[in-house]
């Protein structure tokens, strides 16, 4: 990393982290980090918009967004859109190929149909067959239980996990849905209006091998430079006058 | 509702400008601070509020190298800035790569820090990117010295003379901050944390009030050096001439797309400014007082256009309108008839058919400082809360989404993409230094990775698309066969109810000029002496001729 004379704001701060120890990011820092590693992974500008949208929502609900949304990403880097987007029938959301769901894109694809006859309203049940990641899957479901007064069950062979409206119950969701892969089936049903958690929860911490992980990503959407464009970019002078 | 309000039977609507008249980049490029300004709005609430600001620790040595902390007070929190003075040798002064190679180094702590609290930011702030902060810190800052100006009060103010005022006026500013970094970087605070205090609501008002004592700490720090090397014959600054001294700042390419990616906020800034404007020239009548205020504004602004000095091509032809514009106005102002009907909206009409776009953008800032009781409650509304909006709505039918590209993006439909110099540039961030660039299409590598922001080109494309989809599918079936669009759906859905959203310019043409960008930008922050040193670069002043905190209280005008 070279710095120039007038070098000015920085979009990132986090290619610079260098803790040993798993540290705290803001969420300015995990959703800017994670929409740029996500778009280098293959994602649309708008769907990596969504990975860092959940990434930070998950940071700031203590459960380490960037290390999950790194694994996933690796997991479906260089995968067609095809490969990874559910397919929205009344009842089944199912991959049209039968694969793994990546769960952003569900999750972005579950409340864009919010309104819609297939979506996920108070008493349907939808399933998606295998998600991956689906802890990432939360922030989505927490939103629309939240927006559309809704207590959302996700179940799979052998377990279930409850997203509410307020939130509360994501630290056991969390232990149970931060897994590679399940087989997910969603109920929801109408519940009072939550309130989100009055106690503020730090952020939770993330691992330098994780960032180096997402920036490795992020470095993807980089051009390397050119002298003309350094030329340009600022002055070419000392800052002695 | 102010008393002007009860007067004006008028509703303010029909002296708005449409969006297709101010955003363009011509008109934005010409933008002037006004009393909207964010280092405005901040300096009224610390005096309306009873601000109190003092220098709890100083622990400077004499060659200048030490910490000190300023802190002030309101009615409900307190603020520190801790300031790192260092000792730079002139060589480092333009090699960034080593660590503590600022002159000054800051960060802003929410509160009173405790000495533990200082130890640690003195483990941190100095080496800047190489440390991390935390959330009890709102900003990371750092400043060099202008070392001709530096040099020149230092060795006036210790043989116990006041500095040459030329040489004061040359430069403007004893140092220039080269970051200060807000919103979350580095670990700090994140935005939305402190986005509900009211202090704090108003855009950009924890880099403000970083920069105003910062430039405090500019002139104790070479005041203690002239004391230092000078004993008792040392001379304090004249408060005159201190007053002139502001911040510097240098500020590139990095800050051009923040208008862009922050539409709702562009949105915001734009309709309290153009709904001030309108306020004023909706008024019935004019107030003696009103009008005294506007040639008093007026006086201040043709001195302004005297010391503002450039010596780029573009920003000397717009030095030159303005000043002549500024004649006119004076001229106008002479044969103004105040008993006519809406005098106000009179002037607005003949400034908008005789002066150029800056005497225009000029002429609205002179109008608005007067009526500061009738346009300041506007400042309340120029925050946003951008994740509010975040969600699309899916439901919308692709037919209505084409009614908003046709209604609020005619502009950019209208451009012909297939035109090389209307696609000439690309938008991209580099490798080296991880910020915003502007490449040549035709010579340049990068352009597979062109960054999201010509958004012109982006809703075109997205058209063609709508255009062949069933108008009556909703939008989360357009975007699970066409998931390239989900950015510009969403901004496009924005759009339809904030349509002062949008630079409505190809933000990729061949003669486009990215310092348009930055001149609206830093003009809303409240910066004066825009000089840009190319089309992609600018040096500003921030605060010069503002009071500073001892001085605050006093203010007749913030």
């Amino acid at each position: 990393m070279t710095t120039v004379p007038h070098d000015q704001t920085r979009g990132d701060s986090t290619a610079f982290f260098r803790d040993l120890q798993p540290a705290p990011l803001s969420r300015n820092e995990v959703a800017s980090l994670c929409t740029k590693a996500a778009r280098g992974a293959g994602m649309s500008w708008g769907m990596a918009e969504e990975a860092g949208f959940a990434a930070a929502w998950l940071v700031s609900h203590g459960v380490d967004g960037p290390g999950y949304l790194s694994a996933h990403l690796e997991q479906a880097d260089g995968m067609a859109w095809s490969e990874l987007c559910p397919t929205p029938t009344p009842g089944k959301w199912r991959n049209a190929d039968g694969r793994t769901l990546c769960p952003i894109i569900l999750g972005a694809t579950i409340c864009d149909h919010a309104d819609l006859p297939q979506g996920a309203a108070a008493g349907r049940r939808i399933e998606f067959g295998p998600v991956g990641m689906p802890i990432l899957l939360v922030p989505f479901l927490a939103y629309l239980a939240q927006a559309r007064g809704l207590a959302i069950a996700l179940s799979w062979p052998g377990g279930m996990a409850r997203i509410g409206a307020g939130g509360t119950e994501l630290s056991a969701a969390a232990a149970l849905l931060g897994c590679k892969t399940l087989d997910l089936t969603l109920d929801a049903e109408p519940a009072a209006p939550g309130r989100p958690s009055a106690a503020p929860i730090p952020n939770a911490h993330t691992a330098a091998e994780t960032i180096a992980i997402l920036n490795a990503f992020a470095m993807r959407t980089t051009v390397p430079a050119s002298e003309a464009s350094r030329a340009g970019a600022g002055s070419a002078l000392g800052d002695n006058d | 509702m102010t008393l002007i309000q009860h007067e004006t039977s008028d509703d303010t609507a029909r002296f708005r400008r449409p969006p297709s008249e101010v955003m363009r980049l011509a008109r934005m490029g010409s933008f002037h601070p006004s009393r909207l300004s964010f280092l405005r709005v901040m300096l009224r609430r610390l005096r309306d509020e009873g601000w109190t600001f003092d220098r709890p620790v100083w622990e400077v040595d004499d060659k200048g190298v030490g910490h000190g902390v300023y802190r002030a007070k309101g009615p409900e929190r307190t603020y520190s800035l801790v300031a790192f003075a260092h000792d730079l040798p002139p060589e480092m002064r333009s090699d960034r790569v080593i660590a503590t190679a600022w002159d000054a180094t800051f960060a802003l702590f929410d509160g009173d820090p405790t000495a533990e609290d200082i130890a640690r930011l003195g483990r941190n702030v100095p080496y800047q990117e190489a440390g991390r902060i935390t959330p009890s810190e709102l900003t990371l800052a750092r400043a060099n010295r202008s070392v001709r100006l530096f040099d020149h009060v230092v060795a006036a103010l210790s043989s116990g003379r006041q500095p040459d005022a030329a040489e004061i006026e040359a430069v403007g500013y004893l140092m220039r901050t080269t970051a200060v970094y807000g919103s979350g970087k580095f670990g700090a605070c994140d935005r939305a944390d402190i986005a509900e205090r009211p202090e704090l609501s108003a855009p950009f008002q924890v880099e403000m009030l970083t920069v105003w004592l910062i430039r405090a700490f500019t002139v104790d720090i070479v005041e203690h050096i002239a004391a230092a090397r000078g004993g008792k014959r040392a001379a304090k600054l004249d408060p005159a001439m201190r007053r002139t001294l502001g911040v510097g700042n240098s500020t590139g390419l990095g800050m051009a797309p923040f208008l862009v990616r922050h539409p709702i906020l562009l949105n915001n800034w734009m309709i309290a400014r153009e709904e001030a404007l309108a306020r004023v020239r909706a008024q019935a009548g004019s107030r003696p007082e009103a009008v005294a205020g506007l040639r008093q504004a007026l006086g201040h602004a043709l001195a302004n256009a005297e010391v503002w000095h450039s010596e780029h091509p573009v920003q000397k032809r717009k030095l030159h309108d303005l000043r002549h514009d500024l004649g006119l106005i004076s001229a106008r102002l002479d044969d103004w008839d105040l008993g006519a009907v809406r005098p106000w909206d009179a002037l607005w009409r003949w400034g908008d058919r005789t002066l150029t776009c800056e005497g225009q953008e000029a002429l609205l800032s002179l109008m608005l400082e007067p009526h500061g009781d009738l346009v300041d409650d506007l400042a309340e509304c120029m925050g946003a809360d951008e994740a509010a909006r975040f969600r699309l709505d899916g439901a919308m039918p692709v037919g209505k989404l084409r009614e908003i590209l046709e209604n609020e993006y005619d502009w950019a439909l209208a451009i012909d993409f297939d035109t090389p110099e209307n696609v000439a540039r690309f938008w991209y961030v580099s490798e080296e230094k991880l910020e915003p660039r502007l490449g040549e299409r035709a010579t340049e590598d990068g352009a597979t990775l062109e960054q999201p922001l010509c958004i012109a080109r982006l809703m075109s494309e997205l058209y063609t698309t709508v255009r062949n989809h069933d108008a009556g599918a909703p939008v989360a079936e357009l975007l699970l066969s066409h998931p390239e669009h989900r950015f510009s759906v969403r901004r496009a859905q924005i759009a339809r109810d904030h349509p002062f959203a949008e630079v409505r310019d190809n933000l990729i043409a061949a003669d486009m000029l990215p310092i348009d960008l930055l001149r609206c930008k830093l003009a809303f922050f409240g910066a004066s002496q825009f000089d840009p040193r190319s089309d992609r670069w600018v040096r500003i002043n921030l605060f010069a001729g503002a009071p500073f905190p001892e001085e605050i209280a006093s203010e007749i005008e913030a």
